[in-house]
């Protein structure tokens, strides 16, 4: 299929990144080559290099590895749908680590005075709103630039978490707390959640087809509609049989993937979401059509307060503890607003979504997880992620469509 | 013609709106100077100045974007009072600025229902924030309002704006202002970085808001557009009416010799 006028790479790039699925192919793209860099290339390489290797071991691609992989991509994924919500104002949150250290040690010194978890976990959400709503306002009403609010906030909330735990580590033992990372979906119930969740996306695209037709909209081609639904199905089965044939799914992942959805449906689906889009995109253009942006703006800090606070308690019940390098002082901070920005979420706003968030967080975690497995250094792990976040703003500048704009 | 300073008289359609002794400062700044000024319904009326006559001030003040200090608004002949762009879009004035302000990250449909999205009925328990968008009723409403201006080269109201040429945009920009339920029309040069083809677009489009009973309030420096679109020129000069012609009545030169040296009579501005 040749077009009449001559499109140069880029160009279909652009096009691409327009659609609402095409969005998601440079991050996809990337996860592609890791994991065949790290899945196939590395054990082939190792197979052929050395005569004494029985068998071809693929760790990389082992269920047992994939299933780690998505754990350890659980907490730097929340924290990234969170700063999705706020990267799309153009707004910055450098605060996002230090706010869950601080709502996972509070949590962890909750429950050690024998506050109920659950309840624990509330308070400990209130409190990462608490956190954003803070910093949102001085962002929003003060006219501090977001950068400079939340530098404080990674400082000043970094020194509070070693307040809160002054030996800089504590166990959680709550068989609450650790049950969102411990509990596992039986097998079938997996499937049937998988199984659900495709016929509902199935569904629900198909009706809006339908209500297109009836309405005399301009319709999406049957093969996008039904390419859309293959590709989420095949994507939805891959990993529920992957995670099954290791363990089973893991209680984090669906609650990850129901935040998520949330996330996703009010950023795209609602007004409010719009406003944020459209506060992104063209600031003065909201004010006028009488959005308010200040608050609007307090709201987004808000979300990624809690999404913090929530990534707070998905790792503390991941490790069982709550220690100081883990959160605010490791490097979270970095990976997750990593992962946003790898995902394809704009730093000038207006452009992402908390779906790419998530592969972006996939992108950043198979990197670590691969490099560890091949034996890399600390040193070499950083200076990859540098180079994969460097590729990612680039295919992101390039892919920008129109020339002109900022 | 001096008589006719400030008012038109009897040859004058009705006004749908009309606002009488506007002052607005600012700091120490007496942008306008009790300016009167009226638009009617079916008529596309030129508001002309040099730079710094208080033109746009004079918008933004009917728009709500400024409070005036001083100053009556009349809609329809009834007393009205426009403190913010709320108030002023119930009234069903709508102002496309120059710098229109879309949003080039959104899709057509989304800029030109932004602020009023259509949302989906039940959920009643959400706060309307957070009730699910109905965006094919925001789709029909775009194709509705493109159709009614017949911006023929849009392809599709799913394109993102960013994409879009100059002439497309005013005409996105205006369509937005026409689409909520607005009765006065201010377009602020709206062809001022247009070339010829997108020039006759927009100036098209202005003859159809007129045809279809909206009041149209233009500015624009472009006397051929002017002469071309206009039923009748207001010239504002330091803050203060010239006065207001009819096109039959008055020529180019005369309303360029009106903007920078105001009427004969120099003592006239001091109003």
């Amino acid at each position: 299929m040749q077009p009449e006028h001559k499109l140069s790479f880029i160009d279909r790039l652009r096009i691409m990144r327009e659609t609402r699925f095409g969005a998601f192919v440079p991050v996809l793209l990337a996860l592609a080559a890791i994991w065949a860099y790290f899945g196939l290339a590395v054990p082939l390489w190792e197979y052929w290099g050395d005569a004494d290797a029985e068998s071809i071991r693929f760790i990389f691609l082992s269920p047992r590895n994939i299933y780690n992989l998505f754990m350890q991509s659980a907490v730097i994924a929340t924290l990234a749908v969170g700063i999705t919500v706020v990267l799309l104002l153009g707004d910055i949150d450098l605060s996002a680590a230090a706010t869950a250290g601080v709502c996972a040690a509070l949590l962890g010194v909750l429950v050690l005075a024998g506050v109920p978890s659950p309840i624990a976990c509330l308070i400990v959400m209130a409190v990462g709103i608490i956190m954003g709503t803070a910093q949102g306002l001085l962002v929003a009403y003060i006219g501090i630039p977001s950068f400079v609010v939340t530098l404080a906030g990674l400082l000043g909330f970094q020194g509070l978490m070693q307040k809160i735990l002054p030996t800089g580590n504590l166990n959680v033992g709550d068989p609450f707390i650790r049950g969102f990372a411990r509990v596992l979906l039986p097998d079938a119930l997996g499937w049937a959640l998988a199984i659900t969740c495709i016929v509902v996306f199935a569904w629900l695209n198909l009706r809006k087809q339908t209500q297109r037709k009836a309405r005399g909209l301009e319709l999406d081609t049957n093969t996008a509609v039904g390419g859309q639904i293959a590709f989420f199905g095949a994507l939805v089965l891959a990993t529920v049989a992957t995670l099954n044939a290791y363990r089973s799914v893991p209680l984090l992942i669906v609650l990850l993937m129901v935040i998520t959805v949330l996330v996703g449906w009010v950023t795209t689906s609602t007004p409010y979401g719009r406003s944020i889009f459209s506060v992104g995109g063209n600031p003065e253009s909201a004010r006028r059509v009488g959005i308010n942006v200040k608050r609007i703006r307090v709201s987004a800090f808000a979300i990624v307060g809690l999404m913090a606070a929530i990534g707070g308690i998905f790792g503390a019940s991941r490790f069982g503890s709550v220690s100081y390098t883990a959160f605010a002082g490791g490097s979270l901070l970095l990976e997750s607003i990593g992962a946003a920005v790898i995902g394809g979420t704009s730093l000038f706003g207006g452009r992402g979504s908390v779906w790419n968030a998530i592969l972006g967080a996939l992108v950043i975690g198979s990197l670590g997880n691969g490099l560890d497995l091949s034996g890399a250094s600390a040193a070499d792990k950083l200076m990859f992620s540098g180079a994969i976040l460097l590729l990612a703003v680039a295919i992101d500048a390039v892919s920008r469509s129109g020339t002109s704009e900022r | 013609m001096s008589e006719h300073k400030n008012m038109v008289g009897p040859v004058a359609p009705p006004p749908h709106l009309r606002v009488t002794g506007i002052h607005k400062r600012f700091g120490g700044v007496h942008a306008l100077r009790g300016v009167d000024f009226e638009v009617a319904r079916g008529e596309v009326m030129a508001l002309v100045g040099d730079n710094g006559a208080g033109k746009s001030t004079l918008m933004k003040v009917l728009a709500g974007a400024h409070t005036a200090d001083e100053g009556q608004f009349f809609m329809e002949e009834a007393p009205v009072s426009v403190n913010n762009p709320h108030d002023a879009s119930d009234l069903g004035i709508q102002i496309v600025y120059q710098d229109l302000a879309l949003c080039e990250n959104l899709d057509v449909a989304a800029n030109l229902s932004l602020g009023v999205e259509p949302v989906k009925p039940g959920w009643p328990f959400l706060p309307r924030m957070l009730r699910p968008l109905d965006d094919l009723e925001m789709e029909v409403k775009a194709q509705d309002a493109i159709d009614r201006l017949q911006v023929r080269t849009l392809q599709s109201v799913r394109a993102k704006v960013g994409g879009l040429s100059g002439g497309q945009r005013q005409a996105i920009a205006i369509a937005r202002a026409v689409g909520a339920d607005g009765s006065v029309v201010m377009l602020d040069e709206p062809t001022a970085a247009l070339g010829v083809a997108q020039t006759r677009q927009v100036l098209d489009m202005v003859k159809r808001l007129r045809d279809t009973n909206h009041a149209v309030i233009y500015i624009s420096h472009n006397m051929r557009d002017i002469f071309e679109v206009a039923d009748r020129i207001c010239v504002l000069r330091h803050g203060s009416n010239v006065a207001t012609w009819r096109k039959e009545d008055i020529t180019p030169d005369e309303i360029v010799a009106a903007m920078t040296r105001g009427l004969d009579d120099e003592a006239g501005n001091a109003a």
